[in-house]
């Protein structure tokens, strides 16, 4: 990791042991339904949820749209108050002692939006940096070291609405960082980036944690979680489902291979037949433009294949293979599973 | 102490950044006041002298007073546009402080308002004000900013929680023209309105501006200063209490985002 990366001295022992220490953390949204005759409607976000984030550790938090990961980071930014339950970020209570949470952290919430596009991008920086109450003097250094890091030097001076979407994503970060923050929230950090610069960012924020910074990331990109994450925990309409190393929760849903292949058709007999084979748990076909592709989920890859022959006599395979289950396997499968 | 003046002189001058590059801003302070003025010249310019200085000033009031009030809204409701409004709630500088110099920045395009109506009544009109007294009248002004200061400081907040609030209190600011006397006395006003003139603090401030800008009227504006300041104080002490609402009314409700 680049020296750079490590803005600031190494942050203190911490005198806590979590970094963020969640507990039956509840959020309820109230809201009225009805033109004339209104009622009450209540939408629960958050059902109770636990979490507990080592210093240091970059932790993924997945759901699908609505589960309650953009809630429960704006509960721990101190943006949305609980309903019910505690939350800890470094010690500090995020409902009554807000301006120490605050001073502590940063937040980057995905997209384009959260920026002044009319004003520069040093300009932004500067704003936030007196917001943060950082003194001119360290404000000018860091503003400079993360322009340089983030790959936005000599572009500063640009209006932000001259920025490529990756530029903005970084200058999100860059602000996100300027307060040297022990905790780093990341809501969706590379949502519509290309795959170059979604990369660079993992890689970024892969430094970061590297270097000591607590890391809160939610993505819907289960490989994303997957490359850097220490650890992730999969939520679902506003309960944790699973929680572990990605390694974990791939073992988790009792599948630790896919074996795929192409046919040009296959019949729902057949499809049976797989599916009846020891240790496989699904079986999944997809069309494509000129094959059919089956996926089947199991415990024994090696067995399946050698099976496969015989079970689909005179049927011809093409380009048959196996490997590990991804994370994305088992996020299906719990999500799916829990519905 | 000095991080939080940092802060607010930072919000002032970017709040003068993005208006100098906003295009519609000068509308505000440069357009609709020379409209409000020079309907009002056209008017008052036959009716005597006393009646003349509200066509020399009462443009420029009605464009301070749409720029200090609804600006500093306004700057809030482009925030949660922008996706900035979470950002700037959620920073260790109180909201009110990023307000003020918002607010700041309104006021000193608000006082803008009165160059070119009063060039207008000047050399369109003929119309002076050769009876002013300079130090009365640059205090009555300086009491007239600080209670539309503390106004706004007031209101502004509301914007955050309450996102059709720009509808609702864009009432306001039609009604406090009339209400406040910007452009006529307020004793043209109907006799069981003229009771909520004078809880307003810009009414009182306005009366003084006026009898600073008369010669026929010797009074004794210090009262009217005083009773504004009065009520003005009053509305900061209620506005304390408006910031904590909304920091928590905001937590719960989850207001500061768009969607």
């Amino acid at each position: 990791m680049p020296a750079a990366f490590r803005l600031g001295a190494v942050p203190p022992e911490p005198p806590f042991r979590h970094a963020i220490e969640v507990a039956g953390l509840r959020k309820v949204y109230t809201n009225t339904r009805g033109t004339f005759r209104r009622t009450k409607v209540e939408n629960v976000a958050l059902d109770g949820i636990d979490l507990a984030i080592e210093p240091g550790e970059l932790f993924g938090l997945l759901g699908p749209n609505g589960a309650g990961k953009t809630t429960t980071v704006k509960i721990l930014t101190t943006l949305l108050l609980p309903t019910a339950g505690t939350a800890r970020v470094l010690g500090h209570d995020v409902v009554s002692k807000t301006n120490d949470v605050r001073r502590r952290i940063g937040f980057v919430f995905g997209g384009e939006r959260g920026l002044y596009w009319r004003l520069s991008g040093y300009d932004n920086l500067r704003y936030f940096a007196d917001l943060y109450r950082i003194p001119p003097q360290v404000s000018k250094r860091r503003i400079a070291e993360l322009l340089e890091v983030l790959g936005l030097a000599g572009r500063e001076h640009d209006k932000v609405e001259r920025y490529s979407r990756g530029m903005k994503q970084r200058l999100h970060l860059a602000r996100g960082l300027l307060n040297d923050p022990d905790v780093l929230f990341l809501d969706e950090p590379t949502i519509g980036l290309d795959p170059v610069g979604a990369r660079d960012l993992r890689v970024l924020v892969r430094g970061l944690a590297d270097g000591g910074k607590t890391i809160f990331l939610t993505t819907h990109y289960m490989f994303e979680a997957d490359a850097i994450c220490d650890r992730v925990a999969v939520i679902k309409k506003g309960r944790i489902v699973a929680q572990g190393t990605p390694r974990s929760i791939k073992q988790l849903v009792g599948e630790i291979g896919v074996v795929e292949f192409e046919v040009d058709g296959i019949s729902p007999l057949d499809l049976d037949r797989l599916q009846g084979l020891a240790g496989v748990s699904s079986v999944v076909t997809a069309e494509r433009e000129l094959a059919s592709v089956v996926t089947i989920h199991c415990a024994q890859p090696a067995d399946v294949m050698t099976q496969l022959g015989k079970l689909l006599d005179g049927i011809a395979l093409r380009n048959v293979s196996s490997r590990e289950a991804t994370l994305e396997d088992a996020y299906v499968a719990l999500i799916g599973e829990q519905s | 102490m000095r991080s939080l003046v940092r802060a607010a002189w930072r919000a002032f001058l970017t709040s003068m950044r993005l208006r100098v590059v906003n295009p519609w801003a000068y509308l505000n302070w440069l357009v609709f006041p020379l409209i409000f003025a020079a309907v009002g010249l056209f008017v008052l310019t036959s009716t005597g002298y006393t009646r003349v200085a509200y066509g020399v000033l009462g443009g420029g009031i009605i464009g301070f007073w749409g720029i200090a009030y609804l600006d500093g809204g306004n700057s809030i409701q482009d925030e949660r546009w922008q996706g900035t409004l979470e950002q700037i709630f959620a920073v260790p500088t109180p909201l009110f402080v990023i307000v003020i110099g918002k607010i700041l920045g309104s006021l000193l395009m608000g006082l803008l308002s009165f160059i070119p109506t009063v060039a207008l009544a000047y050399f369109g009109f003929h119309a002076a004000l050769p009876g002013i007294d300079p130090l009365r009248f640059a205090i009555s002004l300086a009491v007239l900013t600080f209670s539309f200061f503390v106004i706004s400081l007031a209101l502004t907040p509301l914007f955050a929680v309450w996102r059709t609030a720009f509808t609702v209190l864009n009432g306001l600011e039609l009604g406090v023209y009339g209400l406040c006397g910007f452009m006529f006395p307020i004793t043209q006003l109907p006799g069981w309105l003229q009771p909520v003139s004078y809880v307003l603090s810009p009414t009182w401030a306005t009366r003084a501006l006026y009898a600073a800008a008369s010669p026929t009227r010797g009074s004794d504006v210090t009262t009217d200063w005083l009773i504004a300041l009065g009520l003005s104080l009053a509305y900061l002490v209620a506005s304390i209490f408006l910031y904590r609402f909304v920091e928590i009314r905001a937590r719960v409700t989850g207001e500061l985002a768009l969607a």
